[in-house]
């Protein structure tokens, strides 16, 4: 009798658990897993029944669920498919993969395509994802993060028809060593921003927003480029309107598989700053960049700048500090490629984005007509030339 | 370390406690003196230092109740992780912070139930058993998070009244959130019921001696679920701390290794609550000083060096000055009624 | 004849009783997965079908599976042998990181040798590199007492931070055009080949895991090992040496870790790069775990973790279901392969005799 209780007990626990976790989400956590009898499969059955309200609603599920059937059309000539290989992480990271996706959906929306996105779990895995699409004949390819480059192009050879769209991958002005084809390649292209311009003009209405003359900057790791380049832009900005004005900014201390997923040291680092005197405060490193905004959020008198997309629309709770964030406009650019690509006049190599300050939202009042015309003039500024972020990769 | 054990009890006690003299001296000293130089910065980095090390503190506590009764704890990370998913969807649900509070402690109490269904119960390892904890969370938290939701506001500071505004130690002890207010007394309440109270007598008599305790009339089982289930409950209020006081939203996997920092914490203060808040303290206070660092711009290195401070620091204070540390005698071991 | 048949009847009783609780667990780790994936709103039956397509579907897919076992049989290797002395290594990942940046420096930064030379320098190179990276806690729980749990936590940081660094600084590929840390390609004459769909790296790995057991129980050395584990004082009353065992015992754990951050190195990624390699080393102690700190044990918990792993991307291609379900199996089937008692009921199995292999680790937690 005693090993009936315990298993009985292991299933309940294990039930209890899904209610805890199913029960928040779906409209039915009481249920009554004490009717303990039965063989144990019934048992099993009735213990875990409380979570089957669960609904999982990944970004795109109501497409996916409609296209699936179709799935495998993809081979032939009339189904335009668009698969996405995400880096590192999920499609509903609040920054680049999101906007990445969304961009697909936005073209797939027009051309009547079927999309698909793969999340990749582990960095060795970039490479078989990309197959998978390839494989089932899917026409573009998005990868999305530099992590991404150097397995697009060696995908990009062994699928010569399939277009590869490159987010944040730079194509270098000379092959690889050991390269074989044509060089850049015809089916990739790199979809890259000057991210430092962006940040340039985030750091310039910080400079013209503080009082204190100390603006702060908490950042995802060095390791990843467009970090930098948001970042030195952000400090260049803010100097180039306001000499005098401190700058204190810091990278997180880990690796790359915790620095932009610790939303804690983002919000304990922005603290510290704030406690320092900084009362503008640039987020700018996925998830631990959001808990930098969402820790601004509750201190009064200080700003925040979000980054990647409008963290308007992706962090509400940013919303009683968040003037504007720094964007790079993927989800445009990856419809635009992806267009392209349909209209067979696929741009091969580098292929630039656009860039610029979102929206001010609820600041619009805030911010002086005369801040708004300076940042217009930084903006033509930047796009002319005539203003240089120092910036220099590499 | 032998020589110490057969030197004279009086002079090993002296060297211990001289030795955290010579420490609480020093640092006070060093505070001192980077106050009247920038007061500001002080405060900065000895707020953040509390902050940083709450979660790890919480996280050594629940450990700790669990190995002073002789249940290894290291699903510690798990507990707080799921404990912190729970707690958000309560608050995106309900936008009462109480609730939500109260439901990740609730479910970090489930959690630890659960490992004591599994250590005591099922006499499993207890390594298996925290280490299931810890793949369970992060799988069910994963599988089930969903992009969109947004909590209704975290908890904010609530200033002590004249308290703070005192110089100092004001605004870095007297103008916390509540979370952290009740984890600087959890300190205080654990030492104090585990080495003052006949309830600590009995989970030390069981962590340490199960047989004589059981021979004694003290009910083993009862012990270590009820510790247990309470060290649960405190890593669940580490997680609510994540969700619902620092960060005031959820993501995937946040914890980032808390628990296992927290479950070194717990070794390196020796299986004692204010040890544990004094190496969490320490662990703290590097956080703080790294970012300080990159802020000040002061050194001219990578910062993956400065990075490493934190971890380095510990390993020389441990090797140095802290040494050897002896667990509760039946730590890990099931126990098994005659 | 009739003997022979009773032989072959015991045999096969002997290996249900030993394959009967993990086969059972597995079964059930599914099942309970399916109820979930069920109440989620997704069909099991699809995502099962696409994860054992991925995992073992076509030459490229069963190619994968092995890949993805082979480091994980080294991390959970280096694992179970420190649980043989009582040391719990949670640091295997630090241990595989200096093992993989040491064979992709010696990989791309040693030249001309032929692949027969080459190659296992550059393992032997991640060996030495893992084994001393693990000398670390052992010598420092040695001579100061510090609880390796401690130290292999804070070692793994700081591993983490040195290779950045060494991948961002020093051994960075300066080649034209690159802007993202890493090291440059190692050279062919360093890389690990694939014979079929089979890794050479896996075979490696089996015979690490063959050679990890002969040590253990075929040798003096293994003997200590283990005696100090069981009871360290006793080993010190018989005249071992304990301190010395420890550290050993810990360079050993290292090196097995450090090869596997090699073999990833030399047969999978082809160079240094922060972000890869995450999590193997903290794999490894699931898969000690599943594998009951047996040598031989790790080399199915490994297969079976590492076709879960490769296969999770088809599941989410075809059946559109989040590879965080893999996860969740996994506990469950670490849960029930453990916790036999449920399964002994189900089967009406007897409780374990004394000659079979009970899984105590944490006994050591504290000792010496």
């Amino acid at each position: 009798m005693r090993r009936v209780t315990v298993l009985l007990t292991t299933l309940l626990l294990f039930s209890l658990l899904l209610v805890a976790c199913g029960g928040q989400v779906g409209n039915e956590p009481e249920a009554e897993p004490g009717a303990e009898v039965g063989t144990e499969t019934e048992a099993e059955e009735e213990a875990t029944e409380p979570a089957e309200e669960e609904e999982e609603t990944e970004p795109a599920a109501e497409e996916e669920e409609s296209e699936a059937a179709a799935e495998d059309d993809c081979a032939s000539e009339e189904v335009f498919c668009i698969g996405l290989v995400t880096d590192v992480g999920e499609i509903d990271d609040k920054s680049f993969n999101q906007s990445a996706w969304e961009g697909v959906q936005a073209a797939a929306e027009e051309l009547g395509a079927q999309t698909e996105y793969i999340e990749t779990r582990d960095a060795t895995d970039y490479g078989p994802n990309i197959a998978l699409f390839g494989d089932n004949g899917y026409d573009v390819i998005v990868t999305v993060g530099f992590a991404l480059g150097q397995a697009t192009l060696e995908a990009s050879q062994t699928y010569p028809d399939v277009d590869f769209i490159g987010v944040d991958q730079f194509v270098a002005p000379e092959a690889p060593e050991g390269w074989e084809g044509e060089w850049p390649p015809a089916n990739v292209a790199g979809l890259i921003f000057p991210e430092d311009q962006s940040g340039f003009m985030a750091g310039a209405l910080a400079g013209m927003l503080t009082e204190s003359n100390t603006i702060a900057a908490v950042l995802g790791t060095d390791l990843v480029p467009p970090v930098v380049a948001f970042k030195e832009g952000y400090e260049a900005g803010a100097r180039y309107v306001n000499e005098n004005v401190e700058i204190i900014s810091t990278y997180h201390p880990g690796g790359l598989d915790v620095a932009f997923t610790d939303p804690e040291w983002g919000a304990s680092t922005a603290a510290q700053a704030i406690d320092q005197g900084a009362d503008v405060v640039f987020g700018a490193g996925g998830k631990t960049g959001n808990g930098a905004l969402i820790e601004v959020a509750s201190h009064e008198g200080v700003y925040c700048i979000g980054v990647d997309t409008d963290q308007w629309l992706t962090v509400p709770e940013a919303h009683p500090c968040l003037v504007t964030s720094a964007m790079k406009l993927i989800t445009p650019g990856v419809a635009e490629l992806i267009r392209a690509s349909h209209d067979g006049n696929f741009p091969n190599g580098n292929y630039v984005g656009d860039v610029g300050l979102a929206p001010f939202h609820d600041f619009e009042d805030e911010i002086s007509q005369d801040a708004k015309d300076r940042l217009d003039e930084i903006k033509s500024g930047l796009e002319s030339g005539d203003i240089s972020t120092g910036y220099n990769p590499g | 370390m032998e020589a110490a054990a057969t030197r004279p009890r009086e002079r090993a006690f002296l060297q211990r406690y001289g030795t955290l003299t010579a420490v609480l001296v020093v640092a006070l000293a060093i505070i001192i003196w980077a106050y009247t130089a920038s007061a500001q910065q002080t405060q900065a980095v000895l707020a953040s230092t509390i902050r940083q090390s709450t979660p790890l503190v919480l996280g050594a506590l629940c450990g700790l109740y669990g190995e002073r009764a002789g249940v290894i704890n290291i699903g510690i990370e798990g507990q707080m992780l799921l404990a912190a998913f729970i707690g958000f969807l309560a608050n995106v649900y309900t936008g009462n912070l109480i609730v939500a509070v109260t439901a990740g402690v609730l479910a970090g109490a489930a959690m630890g139930l659960f490992l004591a269904f599994m250590s005591v119960t099922l006499k499993m390892d207890q390594i298996i058993g925290g280490t299931v904890l810890n793949i369970l969370a992060f799988g069910l938290t994963g599988y089930f998070y969903q992009a969109g939701l947004t909590t209704q506001g975290k908890l904010q500071p609530i200033a002590l009244g004249p308290l703070a505004d005192l110089p100092l130690v004001g605004p870095v002890l007297f103008n916390n959130p509540p979370i952290t207010y009740l984890t600087l007394l959890l300190v205080g309440i654990s030492h104090y019921v585990l080495f003052y109270t006949r309830w600590g007598l009995r989970t030390r008599a069981v962590g340490e001696h199960p047989r004589a305790a059981d021979t004694l009339g003290i009910n083993v089982y009862k012990m270590r679920y009820i510790n247990v289930t309470l060290g649960g409950a405190l890593a669940g209020l580490a997680g609510a701390f994540l969700t619902l006081e620092a960060v005031g939203s959820f993501e995937r996997s946040m914890t980032n290794g808390r628990g296992f920092l927290a479950l070194a914490i717990m070794i390196f203060g020796k299986w004692t609550p204010l040890g544990s808040w004094g190496a969490a303290l320490l662990i703290g206070v590097t956080y703080a000083l790294n970012t300080q660092f990159q802020f000040l711009g002061l050194v001219d290195i990578p910062h993956q060096f400065i990075g490493t401070l934190p971890y380095v620091l510990t390993i020389v204070v441990l090797a140095g000055f802290v040494g050897r540390a002896r667990p509760p005698a039946a730590d890990g071991v099931p126990y098994e009624k005659e | 004849m009739s003997i022979g048949n009773r032989n072959w009847a015991d045999r096969l009783r002997t290996f249900w009783r030993g394959a009967s609780i993990p086969l059972v667990a597995v079964a059930l780790a599914l099942l309970i997965g399916a109820i979930i994936l069920v109440a989620s709103g997704a069909s099991p039956i699809a995502a099962y079908e696409a994860l054992i397509i991925g995992a073992f579907g076509n030459t490229t897919a069963l190619q994968r599976t092995l890949e993805k076992a082979t480091p994980l049989i080294f991390s959970g290797l280096a694992v179970a042998f420190a649980f043989k002395a009582g040391l719990f290594n949670i640091g295997a990942q630090g241990q595989l990181l200096f093992g993989a940046i040491t064979s992709a420096a010696i990989g791309f930064g040693v030249t001309g040798l032929p692949a027969i030379v080459h190659a296992p320098l550059a393992l032997l190179g991640g060996a030495i590199a893992g084994g001393l990276y693990g000398a670390i806690p052992g010598a420092l729980k040695t001579y100061t007492g510090a609880h390796e749990v401690i130290t292999t936590i804070m070692l793994n940081y700081v591993a983490i931070n040195m290779t950045d660094y060494l991948a961002d600084g020093p051994l960075k590929d300066t080649s034209p055009g690159n802007i993202v840390a890493r090291t440059p390609a190692i050279l062919p004459s360093a890389e690990i080949p694939t014979l079929g769909p089979i890794p050479l790296g896996f075979v490696i790995a089996l015979i690490m895991a063959a050679a990890a057991w002969w040590l253990l129980w075929h040798t003096t050395l293994g003997y200590e090992i283990r005696t100090v584990g069981l009871n360290p004082s006793a080993a010190d009353y018989a005249g071992m040496r304990v301190a010395w065992t420890v550290i050993l015992t810990m360079i050993l754990s290292g090196l097995l870790a450090g090869v596997g951050g090699a073999v990833e190195t030399q047969g999978v990624i082809g160079r240094y790069q922060p972000g890869f390699n995450v999590g193997l080393g903290f794999d490894g102690i699931t898969i000690a775990l599943l594998g009951r700190t047996n040598p031989f044990g790790v080399i199915p918990a490994a297969l079976l973790v590492g076709a879960m792993r490769a296969g999770s991307s088809q599941m989410q291609f075809s059946a559109d279901v989040a590879t965080e379900i893999i996860d969740v199996i996994l506990a469950i089937l670490l849960f029930f392969v453990t916790a036999d008692l449920v399964i002994r009921w189900l089967l009406r199995m007897r409780a374990p005799g004394v000659e079979e292999e009970q899984v105590t680790l944490s006994s050591g937690w504290g000792q010496q």
